[in-house]
């Protein structure tokens, strides 16, 4: 009863102040749609892989290696014979490999090239909680050419009809489909859309080169620190007294392996563990600048309540009763905006995907559940139970008089004014410096020119075949350079060491990274020669001999291997050496260029010519018109490599891949900010409505008095520029140490100055007033006799 | 029913303390309609707040139905505006989100008083005060004289045993003002509701059946 004359008083209430509660409506709206979306992708995020049955038993296991003082190198890939050596361990009770491999399906005529596509040991789906809707888990992988495709390659591949029991041709051989597993969720690092059985491999037991994936499922009742340390006494029996060389094999469990893994080469990108906490506290403090707007409008409003508080208070109603009374008013302020952000978060969901590169879907169960019931209930009494105390504690006698406590609360509101105005001053600068560093990665002179370099897959050229299609390349106009090389020139991975070298004893030894690549690597990269020459066909000639004993190679050292052998690079020309095996000498020296990420610093390169294996086929293109340039690539490529898909991408892709996360969170930081920014806005528009309008009377006065509508538009804005003023003061110091200590994380970056502060602060400054003098000029340039009237 | 005793009311100003009432005795008996006047300033709608436990008074006694409630607890105050007293104001103060129904229902809520009961008794008051086509509507689609008749019948639903109005028709024009008066005599005689007003108008006052004259804070009988 109580409750209808309550819910009558508010939603009428609502209705008529119309800009008001629009303001708290869509603010909340916005900070609950973002907090949906937020959460979704956190949890996402922190619950990857934790729905294996026995998650708890699941580990990969990963290595790290490295000379003894260096820092390790860390990597997800094992080395084939690892799996046969875990047979004898007790600890191990199960154990699967995982190779993926791209490969090429077709069901009949036309082979599509599936990317998601693993091959794995039989043991795959009973240790790893994906369930098959068709087919024997047990038994699914048991053979050479089984393959189980995930729902959605089924119906692609076979419509509505089973699949079970049916052939497809994978990179042209037979395979029988043996399962259906249910599509793998977002939250796995074990995405597949293709599990073929690892048996069809043909696969030899090597320890030399680590490319599989070791998964195993603990014993009953052994721990990952047991089977820590019976790995460590394996390697110690098969490496021996080995003193120079470090190898480990390290347990992760499964559940870690996104968040916490620091393994490079994992089957995914792993989390930012620093970009989501980042993500959970713009969650939190969009959902806060919205609860201020609320509780400064609702205080700031209570002129216009206190009559009824007055009188109501007069008929008897006590405290608690208001209290109530304004708590169910901002419970339903509160339930529309959830409702509102709730549909808002669900038509954003796709946009926000793509915004963050994941898949997440939107289901309705227990946890969003629950956070959403968390989130409406805070947001009631956070919102509202200032305002309800501060509205229920009005004397009556006052209101009665005809006393309005208008100038109460102003100091608490001020502040919160402050603090919604330090957040958005806060992120301004956070987006700007983010920009800024990742405006310097993509533009920094790199000392190599990745522009306009096309990069095909060459794994499958031979040399005669690669020299042809090169040549054919280079007939078109549209084409200026062609080379190849064994992995991406932006991040050159391999480790290698330098044995011997001419000048050093000869127990001396440099660790270097290095890379194969094709005679005109260098120039089609672009990368300055210090000293010593070009490749010429001798050259090739000395590094392409049939017996590897015979071969001679030619080696370019970068600047930092140069000084670090404490050379110059005339002095470093001419040296023979020696670097894995590789007999050859110093053919010259490069100028440093950038050949991995930011983060780390530039390390001792070497680039050879080397015509074992190439990864990536590099096409230089003439800039003016590259469309034209991939499509002349493609004929040629549809004649060298008939029925391989084309696959061509840009060398700026794979740089800027190397920066995702980064560019993730620069582009999360720019919406949200500007969100931030948006829903602090509209409290102001309407804390300055409020403004103006309570002081109507005081204006027109002043009008008639003489003061020019400018003259009044400064009065009313005066207070916020100083309110807008402290909030720098306070977010300056705050952003300042935040981005000092994002920027310390690569070794390459922009140096902080004073000029983020100035536009932050003038841009904060720019929007609080535009916003404020809105209302105020709207109040200024009002006729006074009218304004004095209303009284 | 009201027993004032030595009531005296001040506002701290600066160093010293500014009176509004000194040593008032007042007694009003259960049944009698008494009208205060004087000039502006002069402490009555203060004196009538006290009386209304709006307002405490700084020194003295104030016994409301021979019970002292000077110093009384909030919730126990709040029980007799409940159930004892009623207010009348000069600017009728009713909620504009409310129909005239609904702010005649609300003191009802306030007192607990059961469904149906309580649409029987706003349905009588509608009744008696002629404003039952009214009862949709909400207060700033009324005339003044209307409102105040709303005022009236919101103070007078849940039965009380002191109407206390401040200058009740203070916004009204004669005609509506001697209907509201004539209302409160019947109130007074018919209901035996206690009722004390403040008025500026002589006219007015001689509806009660007794005046009190305060000037400076003194009774002037
Ligand atoms: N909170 C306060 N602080 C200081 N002085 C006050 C306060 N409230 C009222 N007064 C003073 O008390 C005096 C009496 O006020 P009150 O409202 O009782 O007068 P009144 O007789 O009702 O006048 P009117 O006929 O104009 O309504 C006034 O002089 C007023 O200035
Ligand atoms: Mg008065």
């Amino acid at each position: 009863m109580m409750w209808q004359n309550f819910f009558k008083t508010s939603v009428r209430s609502l209705f008529k102040r119309k800009l008001y509660t629009f303001i708290n409506i869509g603010g909340l709206a916005i900070g609950i749609a973002c907090f949906i979306l937020l959460f979704l992708f956190l949890q996402n995020e922190w619950t990857y892989d934790r729905f294996h049955t026995n998650g708890k038993q699941l580990f990969r296991i990963s290595s790290a290696y490295g000379e003894i003082d260096q820092p390790l190198t860390h990597t997800a890939l094992t080395p084939s014979a690892l799996a046969p050596a875990l047979k004898t361990v007790p600890e191990v009770q199960t154990i699967t490999r995982i190779y993926p491999k791209a490969s090429l399906v077709a069901n009949g005529e036309k082979a599509i090239n599936e990317s998601r596509f693993i091959y794995a040991e039989a043991p795959f789906f009973t240790m790893f909680s994906f369930p098959l809707l068709e087919g024997d888990p047990a038994t699914a992988l048991s053979g050479p050419n089984m393959v189980v495709l995930s729902a959605s390659m089924a119906e692609k591949y076979f419509g509505k009809s089973s699949p079970t029991g049916k052939m497809l041709k994978i990179d042209g051989k037979d395979f029988m489909v043996t399962g259906v597993a249910k599509n793998p969720p977002s939250n796995t690092h074990l995405k597949f859309d293709f599990v073929g059985s690892y048996s069809s491999m043909n696969i030899t037991d090597r320890w030399g080169s680590a490319n599989y994936y070791t998964y195993i499922q603990l014993a009953d009742k052994a721990t990952s620190n047991a089977l820590h340390d019976r790995l460590t006494s394996m390697i110690k029996g098969m490496m021996g007294s080995n003193t120079k060389y470090r190898f480990d094999l390290i347990p992760e469990p499964i559940a870690d392996i996104h968040l916490y893994s620091q393994s490079e080469n994992s089957t995914e990108r792993g989390g930012n563990l620093q970009y989501d906490y980042m993500l959970a506290i713009i969650a939190v403090l969009l959902l806060a600048v919205a609860c201020i707007n609320f509780m400064n409008l609702a205080t700031a409003r209570s002129a216009d309540r206190a009559r009824e508080i007055g009188v109501r208070k007069v008929m008897g109603a006590v405290k608690r009763e208001l209290f109530t009374q304004f708590i169910t008013e901002s419970a339903i302020i509160t339930f529309l905006a959830l409702v509102i952000g709730t549909v808002l978060s669900l038509v954003l969901l796709p946009w926000f995907n793509n915004l963050t590169q994941s898949t997440i879907r939107m289901h309705l169960e227990w946890p969003l559940i629950v956070a959403l019931i968390a989130v409406f209930v805070v947001t009631t009494f956070l919102a509202g139970a200032y305002p309800a105390f501060f509205l229920a504690n009005f004397k009556p006698v006052q209101v009665l008089k005809g006393k309005t406590p208008v100038g109460k609360g102003a100091a608490l509101r001020k502040t919160l004014v402050v603090f919604q105005f330090a957040a958005a001053v806060f992120f301004i600068i956070c987006t700007l410096v983010v920009g800024q560093q990742l405006y310097y990665i993509q533009h920094k002179k790199l000392g190599q020119d990745r522009s306009q370099v096309v990069v095909l897959n060459g794994s499958r050229f031979d040399n005669n075949s690669l020299a042809a299609f090169k040549a054919r390349l280079l007939q078109q106009s549209e084409i200026s350079q062609v080379s190849a090389s064994y992995d991406s020139p932006v991040n050159i991975g391999g480790g290698y060491g330098i044995g011997q070298i001419q000048g050093k004893p000869a127990d001396y030894s440099m660790d270097v990274t290095a890379i194969p690549v094709e005679k005109d690597y260098l120039q089609t990269m672009g990368i300055d020669i210090l000293a010593g020459g070009k490749l010429t066909d001798a050259d090739i000639q000395d590094v392409t001999r049939e017996k590897q004993e015979d071969r001679r190679y030619h080696f370019y050292l970068n600047e930092t291997a140069v000084k670090q052998l404490g050379w110059t690079p005339t002095e470093a020309v001419g040296r023979t050496m020696t670097m894995n095996g590789r007999i050859g000498s110093v053919k010259g020296v490069m100028k440093d260029f950038h050949f991995a990420s930011m983060k780390q610093k530039i390390q001792p390169l070497i680039v050879f010519p080397e015509y074992e294996w190439f990864g990536e086929i590099l096409v230089k293109v003439n800039g003016r018109d590259p469309q034209r340039a991939l499509a002349r690539i493609e004929d040629a490529w549809k004649s060298y490599q008939p029925g391989r898909p084309f696959d061509a991408h840009f060398l700026d892709d794979d740089f800027n891949a190397m920066y995702e996360s980064e560019f993730r969170a620069g582009r999360l930081l720019k919406v949200f900010s500007g969100l931030v920014i948006l829903v602090s806005c509209l409290g102001l528009v309407g804390l300055a409505a409020f403004t103006a309008e309570q002081r109507t009377r005081e204006l027109g006065i002043r009008k008639v008095l003489g003061a020019s509508s400018s003259n009044l538009v400064a009065l009313l804005s005066k207070d916020y520029i100083k309110l807008v003023t402290i909030s720098l003061i306070v977010a300056a110091p705050l952003g300042a140490y935040v981005m000092i200590k994002w920027l310390s994380g690569f070794a390459y970056h922009i140096n902080l100055g004073a000029g983020v502060f100035v536009v932050a602060g003038l841009l904060a400054m720019a929007i609080a007033l535009l916003t404020v003098s809105l209302q105020s000029v709207k109040a200024a340039l009002m006729n006074p006799v009218k304004s004095l009237k209303s009284e | 029913m009201i027993q004032l005793q030595n009531i005296t009311k001040y506002y701290p100003v600066g160093l010293g303390r500014n009176f509004i009432l000194k040593d008032i005795d007042l007694t009003i008996n259960e049944g009698e309609f008494v009208s205060i006047m004087g000039p502006s300033g002069s402490g009555k709608s203060t004196l009538l707040h006290i009386m209304g436990l709006l307002e405490e008074p700084s020194e003295g006694q104030y016994l409301f139905e021979g019970e002292r409630v000077d110093k009384m607890n909030e919730k126990k105050r709040t029980q007799l505006h409940r159930g004892s007293i009623g207010f009348v104001f000069q600017a009728y103060h009713l909620i504009d989100e409310l129909t005239v129904y609904e702010n005649i229902e609300t003191p009802l809520l306030y007192k607990n008083v059961s469904a149906s009961e309580r649409k029987s008794r706003v349905a009588d008051v509608l009744d008696r005060f002629n404003i039952v086509a009214k009862k949709d509507l909400f207060p700033n689609q009324l005339s003044g004289g209307q409102q105040q008749l709303v005022g009236i019948a919101r103070a007078i639903v849940a039965e009380p045993r002191v109407i206390l109005a401040d200058e009740p028709t203070g916004n009204l024009h004669s005609d509506q003002a001697k209907s509201i008066m004539e209302l409160f005599k019947e109130l007074n005689e018919k209901d035996k509701i206690t009722i004390v007003q403040v008025t500026h108008s002589d006219v007015n006052a001689t509806y009660g059946n007794r005046i009190i004259q305060l000037r400076d804070g003194h009774i002037r009988s």
